[in-house]
């Protein structure tokens, strides 16, 4: 069986990655992770697993020893996403790796595609959100790096990776369950979905497929989709209709200290940086950081009796909902042989059965089955599972 | 009283070094020795403890050396033979929790505390803190009326600091199970006595569980559920629900409660103070510690155990019970529904967790 390194095997795509792949079967996985504390996912079942920082390429090159190819799954901010390129590269090619899977992104493309886009379309250097741009820079400079190295690079750009461990599934049920949860424009837009097993499945495919190196591919679901479809089951899960959930415009061209926030937010920064802090203090940040969530900003005084505050539209959600173009997978169809293996209503189920499972308040009838913790042992006690989530 | 640190990571530096700094600045004792087989444990405690020796191995460490009492925080797996050795080297033993990786090195523990006749206390520090002695106290006493079922769900993306891969372990205690719900399943048998009924599942599949849920349910019809995440982020919130009112508990608070009473409209929000008198007028006095002075009260605790001035808050036999809990959780053992996985994944999930 192949032999296959994940790096960042602790992420939500990375944790998946490893646990499809072991569980049918399909590679020999070896996780890799930064340090010990991320090992959690991965140690749920007995792998050879290594702890390597995806900066140091020492680590790494003892870490990927023994493998024929390794994913690349380390997410993170701008200098995670640059920074671990060079080294992960220089350590597949000193451990003999034969080829290096690639997640950029299809944000490469803006999250408001023009429609045709495609893998040919050119990448503009004027992007929406630096998000886009530092995907478009490490996918030039993983291109230098073959043109200079041995080994292969495929490169895989999913669109909104949605599914268990999520930040799109998840964020959204937060969202509800805190009244802050909001469409753009009635959420008509496409939605450039992929559920992460069709993810998985071009990375498995994406492994050893010929004529693949040197490649860029767009990863999607087969069916067309918009972004209300997306939340709908979700929403009626929890037990709302997505028609009352606010429809907002945005006001373009504005990138203010609520999409700061939101994308602070989103890199759970924030809650890494809080876990150094003595318990107490930490216990304080975090009701302030709720507060400054649930509330948008503090109210001036106590006369004020204004109602909680209209949501609001993060850039990135305005530009990603108003998409007209579904990108095309077409490419990855013909040269890696790529069929979505998991259809959109049964990853809408597989998704809620997921929030199920996190402690997420899914009413009984959208349950799954849970085997012996019972969804009626859920219900008779009430919403103390997920009702007051932050 | 002179103190040996046995075992030097994570829980040492963050919890135990303030700990014993503050004892030590109120000359309550004085730290003499620590022990890591791994000199970058030890390095910065010293700075720290200039006063202590440092020691590769227990027996080192506390042979000869005057150590009345040895704290060992040391991996699970290495408590059992640690404890033994402190105790007949002739100091009184505070073990960090789980108490041991099997019931039957517990019982050996036990045995050896006995044989020697020093003080054996578990760190199962949770019972020094304010919120749990007052949920304690509130459901022993009936006054919300008689409790019918509970939910406590705790954990989050797994952040501890470890240096050791014994967290991550089968043969070392290793999972969330022993980890964290430990500490709540100690508190559990403190607050409502032994379970009638234990039914346990988690997501080992060959590894150690990330999560796991435990169903318990109790004489009187009381039944409640234990949810346990390294995974998914979980309220880490406690609810008791009575027949006269309510009683929610986050976790991180060491000092407050959350309680609803019958049909009052109102909830509460309390920070608890004890309560002092005016003559015969009752009025809040000074406010309960919060986690760092329960740290420093449960170590305060051993050492008046020790000068037989104080009966042990956490005993060798409530570590043991622990134990024995977890063990139940064990042996009654299944695979916790993973609904986002495929049929082939499912049956080879089942295959490698070893259970039905």
């Amino acid at each position: 069986m192949m032999r296959v390194a994940v790096v960042g095997a602790n992420g939500f795509i990375g944790s998946r990655a490893v646990e499809l792949l072991h569980l049918e079967g399909l590679a020999a996985v070896r996780p890799v992770v930064r340090n010990l504390s991320r090992l959690a996912r991965a140690a749920r079942f007995d792998l050879d697993w290594r702890v390597a920082d995806a900066r140091d390429r020492a680590a790494l090159t003892d870490a990927l020893k023994d493998c024929e190819v390794v994913v690349h799954a380390v997410a993170g901010d701008r200098n995670t996403i640059l920074g671990t390129l060079a080294p992960v590269y220089a350590a597949a090619e000193t451990a003999g790796v034969r080829r290096l899977v690639y997640l950029s992104s299809a944000a490469v493309h803006g999250q408001d595609p023009a429609p045709g886009t495609d893998e040919e379309s050119a990448l503009s250097n004027s992007q929406p959100l630096p998000y886009n741009a530092h995907k478009i820079r490490a996918e030039r400079a993983l291109g230098d790096l073959r043109r200079r190295g041995r080994v292969e690079v495929v490169i895989l750009r999913p669109g909104i990776v949605y599914g268990p461990r999520s930040r799109w599934t998840a964020a959204f049920a937060d969202d509800l369950v805190a009244g802050r949860a909001y469409v753009v424009d009635g959420g008509a837009g496409i939605c450039n979905g992929v559920y992460v097993d069709n993810l998985v499945r071009a990375i498995q495919l994406a492994l050893d497929a010929p004529g693949a190196d040197g490649e860029a591919f767009l990863v999607g679901d087969a069916e067309q989709y918009t972004w209300a479809d997306l939340y709908r089951p979700i929403a009626a899960a929890l037990g709302f209709g997505l028609d009352a959930v606010p429809s907002v415009a945005y006001a373009e061209g504005r990138v203010d200290w609520w999409d700061r926030f939101e994308a602070a937010r989103q890199r759970s920064a924030a809650r890494r940086v809080l876990s150094l802090v003595p318990i107490r203090l930490r216990a304080a940040a975090y009701a302030a950081v709720d507060a400054w969530r649930a509330n948008g900003r503090a109210a001036p005084d106590g006369w004020t009796t204004a109602g909680p505050p209209a949501p609001r539209a993060t850039r990135e959600m305005a530009l990603l909902q108003r998409s007209r173009w579904k990108l095309p997978s077409a490419k990855a169809a013909r040269v890696l042989g790529y069929r979505p293996s998991v259809a959109f209503d049964d990853a809408c189920r597989r998704s809620i059965g997921w929030l199920e499972f996190a402690g997420y308040p899914v009413r009984a009838s959208f349950a799954a089955d849970r085997g012996r913790a019972s969804t009626a042992a859920r219900d008779a006690l009430g919403t103390a599972a997920g009702a007051e989530r932050p | 009283m002179n103190v040996a640190l046995v075992g030097c990571g994570a829980v040492a530096h963050r919890y135990y070094a303030p700990a014993l700094r503050a004892l030590e600045s109120e000359d309550v004792l004085r730290v003499r020795a620590l022990c890591d087989p791994d000199p970058r444990g030890t390095t910065d405690l010293r700075a720290t403890f200039p006063a202590a020796t440092v020691a590769g191995d227990v027996t080192a460490a506390i042979g000869g050396s005057g150590i009345d009492l040895a704290i060992v925080a040391s991996p699970p797996r290495c408590h059992a033979e640690q404890t033994i050795a402190a105790l007949r080297a002739g100091a009184a033993v505070l073990c960090e929790k789980p108490m041991a990786t099997t019931v039957a090195e517990g019982e050996a523990m036990v045995a050896a505390a006995r044989e020697t006749g020093r003080v054996l206390a578990v760190g199962l520090y949770r019972r020094f803190l304010p919120a749990a002695q007052t949920i304690g106290e509130l459901l022993r006493s009936g006054r919300l009326g008689a409790l019918r079922r509970f939910h406590c769900a705790e954990g989050g993306d797994f952040r501890w600091p470890a240096r050791s891969p014994d967290f991550f372990r089968r043969d070392a205690a290793g999972g969330v199970l022993a980890d964290v719900g430990v500490h709540t399943l100690d508190l559990l048998a403190w607050w409502l006595g032994t379970p009638q009924q234990v039914d346990y599942e988690d997501d080992a599949m060959g590894g150690v569980e990330a999560n796991s849920c435990v169903r318990l349910a109790y004489p009187g019809g009381v039944t409640g559920e234990v949810r346990l995440s390294r995974d998914t982020e979980q309220p880490n919130q406690y609810l008791f629900q009575c027949t006269d009112g309510w009683l929610r508990w986050h976790v991180h608070d060491a000092d407050r409660v959350e309680l609803g009473l019958g049909d009052v409209e109102a909830g509460f929000r309390a920070r608890l103070h004890r309560v002092a008198r005016d003559g015969t007028h009752p009025r809040l006095g000074a406010p309960r510690g919060g986690f760092e002075e329960s740290f420093v009260a449960q170590i305060r605790n051993v050492v008046d155990a020790v000068r037989g001035r104080a009966a042990l808050v956490v005993s060798a036999a409530d570590g043991l019970a622990s134990l024995r809990t977890l063990d139940a959780c064990r042996r009654s053992r299944a695979l916790i529904g993973m609904p986002w996985l495929g049929d082939a994944e499912l049956a080879r999930a089942r295959q490698l967790s070893g259970v039905r």
